[in-house]
């Protein structure tokens, strides 16, 4: 261990502890001056941890979380890193802060898939665990072969590490790789012969580039994929999600290899999460009754990102989106719900949500005027979009109300026909409707 | 069943689908029920044929650089036919991708050269470790309207003598950074960088190619309802650097 590794060390502890006290805070800083003063800091730190990376750009957060609850069946000290958290500074400041452990411990990071290499330079993690790869903010990263090239770059310094991928995206069975791989997906249906619709991305053989079929096809571009021209299909699946027996918008049940399964939040993007957790579960050596166990615990903490308040006597779900894959699987959820509800799309096109609104095309909103919902409201600084977007979908214009103004939409959802009311948002969108909400006292300050 | 048919072909939508390129056809789709018409779209992609006669508009949109690479390759057994459509002034809207394959050439991601159809007049080299990725709004000289969409794209592209852009930069990069030119027009095919999508952003340009088309099908109907713009769409964008 180096001076170097040590004075860095007690930098970034003393920066975390000062932010810590004063100013209740502190999730980059701290990782951000050790690294300056010791570039291969992560070296140190984690050098007595079993690492598991979990990586994709859909599901990680929530993914790490139930990898975590899985892993705490069998493991007591594991060391992961809070949601947002998931770059260098981040996870140097994870780690800086850790408790003492004990024994060899285990740490499970959510690493964004451009850091991975920032991981792999000074870490051989235990295993990966690739998630998926959807378009999303692509005017940070570019395209899905890019990122997931990005991702491999960080793989290549770690051989020998474990991947535990999503087996029913094709992208992950595309390039040959060293290390052992383990695959995960849905296999409860009769196989058929599918095309994916016509907007939906990475649909190309990897091996011939014709157009993928599908025996049968869970969302986007994921499933029982097969090249009708070269025979390139999709691998081996290690652990499969067997039976699908219910779903509502705020829970699943479902079986993984023959073990029945309770999940309390709804949406089948949630399920290929458990899945993940499950596999990574499997692999550490938990039981298969364990995880089941694990999983089914209603912990909020975890679920945080579907939040439910009240307005008057409204039930307001609220949920981020971010990409068209994702809004669909959230419709998809919503539309489980057999209740009247009323809907709301908030859209904002900063930094943080992504500042090309384009995907909202690409988004199947047009499942909404078949649900019945009986009022809609746009709003956000891309108001006009939104609504323009809605309209084509074919939402009547007497039904839906226009909210540019966000500090209004209190008494908007009060006004609303149903009970229920479903309010998807960008992230800044969310975040000034949130800050709404806690400056009226529906909810608690702090971000979730 | 509406008064009047238009048969899109949605080229490659399968693979050339980036950047919600398929909200130009609902955009166009919304706007023809003013006028009682509507839009079938047929996906016309790798292997397939494309007979210029059964079309009434064409789509051609952005894609992935891979997917780029093998649509350029199935595009060549279309170019007779695409070619065809275009000089007898069929109604064709390509955006990013789809507008560079249009031209001679382009500059793929490993640096080699990939032919277009030649179509259209223009070529398109590539910025080195560059992209324009922004906001964006023009002025298309004609009619003195604004466009506002949105710019994400690598390739720099140079116009022919045979072409005029779609509008003059006033905010943004545009086909290259340097003219101010972005997009193209050549009798009835329009091309541009903008995603957003185009159509779905700038109202006038939905309805003037919207027009063109149903004129071209139905030289005796009075389409003149779509001179009145309708949405309020325009101040649609803070623009921000």
């Amino acid at each position: 261990m180096s001076i170097n590794s040590l004075l860095a060390t007690w930098t970034g502890k003393s920066a975390y502890w000062f932010l810590h006290t004063f100013r209740g805070g502190g999730s980059s800083l701290p990782g951000k001056l050790a690294l300056k003063l010791d570039p291969a800091i992560l070296k140190h730190l984690a050098r007595n941890y079993d690492v598991i990376v979990i990586t994709g750009t859909n599901g990680k957060t929530l993914t790490t979380a139930l990898t975590v609850k899985v892993l705490q069946a069998q493991y007591p000290d594991i060391l992961t890193n809070p949601s947002g958290s998931n770059m260098k500074q981040g996870i140097v400041t994870t780690f800086l802060t850790a408790p003492r452990a004990h024994q060899k411990p285990l740490a499970v990071l959510e690493v964004d898939e451009a850091n991975v290499i920032m991981v792999t330079k000074y870490i051989t993690p235990k295993a990966f665990v690739f998630t998926n790869i959807f378009r999303d903010q692509m005017d940070r990263y570019g395209e899905i072969y890019t990122t997931y090239q990005k991702i491999l770059d960080g793989v290549a310094l770690a051989p020998t590490a474990t991947i535990i991928a999503n087996g029913d995206l094709p992208l992950f069975n595309s390039k040959q790789l060293p290390n052992p791989i383990l695959y995960y997906g849905f296999d409860y249906q009769a196989d058929g012969d599918e095309h994916a619709p016509a907007n939906t991305d990475g649909l190309l053989c990897p091996r011939c580039q014709h157009i993928l079929h599908y025996r049968n096809r869970t969302y986007s571009n994921m499933g029982k994929y097969f090249c009708p021209n070269c025979g390139f299909e999709r691998p081996q699946l290690t652990y499969k999600l067997n039976a699908l027996t219910n779903m509502t918008p705020t829970s699943s049940d479902f079986e993984i290899n023959g073990q029945a399964m309770h999940l309390n939040i709804g949406g089948q993007y949630n399920i290929y999460n458990a899945l993940a957790a499950y596999a990574v579960g499997r692999f550490m050596d938990v039981r298969p009754a364990q995880i089941a166990q694990a999983l089914s615990d209603n912990d909020e903490q975890v679920f945080g990102r579907q939040e439910i308040f009240h307005v008057g006597d409204k039930d307001v779900t609220l949920i981020l989106v971010k990409n068209p894959v994702g809004l669909n699987q959230v419709l998809q959820m919503i539309g489980t719900d057999t209740r009247p509800f009323s809907f709301a799309a908030l859209l904002n096109a900063n930094y943080a949500d992504g500042i090309d609104t384009s995907w909202i095309w690409d988004g199947d909103f047009e499942a909404l005027p078949k649900l019945h919902v009986p009022a809609y409201i746009s709003g956000g600084e891309r108001y006009r979009d939104i609504t323009f977007r809605l309209k084509v979908a074919g939402v009547p214009t007497d039904d839906l109300t226009i909210v540019p103004d966000l500090t209004n939409m209190t008494a908007e959802i009060q006004k609303l026909p149903t009970q229920q009311v479903y309010v998807v948002a960008t992230y800044t969108a969310m975040l000034q409707l949130r800050k709404q909400l806690a400056s009226q006292g529906i909810i608690d300050g702090g971000m979730a | 069943m509406a008064t009047y048919t238009l048969n899109a072909a949605h080229l490659y939508g399968d693979l050339m689908n980036t950047y919600g390129d398929i909200g130009n056809i609902l955009a166009m789709g919304y706007y023809a029920k003013a006028v009682d018409a509507e839009i079938n779209t047929e996906l016309v992609s790798l292997d397939d044929l494309f007979d210029p006669d059964n079309y009434d508009f064409v789509l051609f949109g952005g894609g992935q650089d891979y997917e780029q690479t093998i649509v350029s390759k199935d595009l060549q057994t279309k170019k007779a036919a695409l070619t065809s459509y275009i000089e007898n002034d069929g109604p064709f809207l390509a955006i990013c991708g789809g507008f560079q394959m249009l031209g001679h050439y382009y500059i793929g991601a490993q640096g080699e050269k990939i032919p277009g159809i030649g179509a259209l007049d223009h070529y398109t080299l590539s910025q080195d470790h560059n992209r324009f990725i922004g906001n964006i709004t023009i002025k298309n000289a004609e009619t003195g309207q604004t466009y506002y969409g949105f710019e994400n794209h690598n390739g720099t592209t140079f116009l022919g003598k045979s072409e005029r852009p779609l509008g003059t930069v006033e905010q943004g990069n545009g086909n290259n950074g340097q003219d101010k030119s972005e997009g193209v027009i050549y009798k009835n095919t329009f091309g541009s960088y903008f995603h957003g999508p185009i159509l779905a952003r700038n109202e006038a340009l939905a309805k003037r190619i919207l027009k063109l088309a149903l004129q071209r099908k139905y030289p005796d109907a009075d389409f003149s309802a779509l001179n009145q713009l309708t949405e309020d769409l325009t101040k649609n964008v803070t623009i921000k650097p």
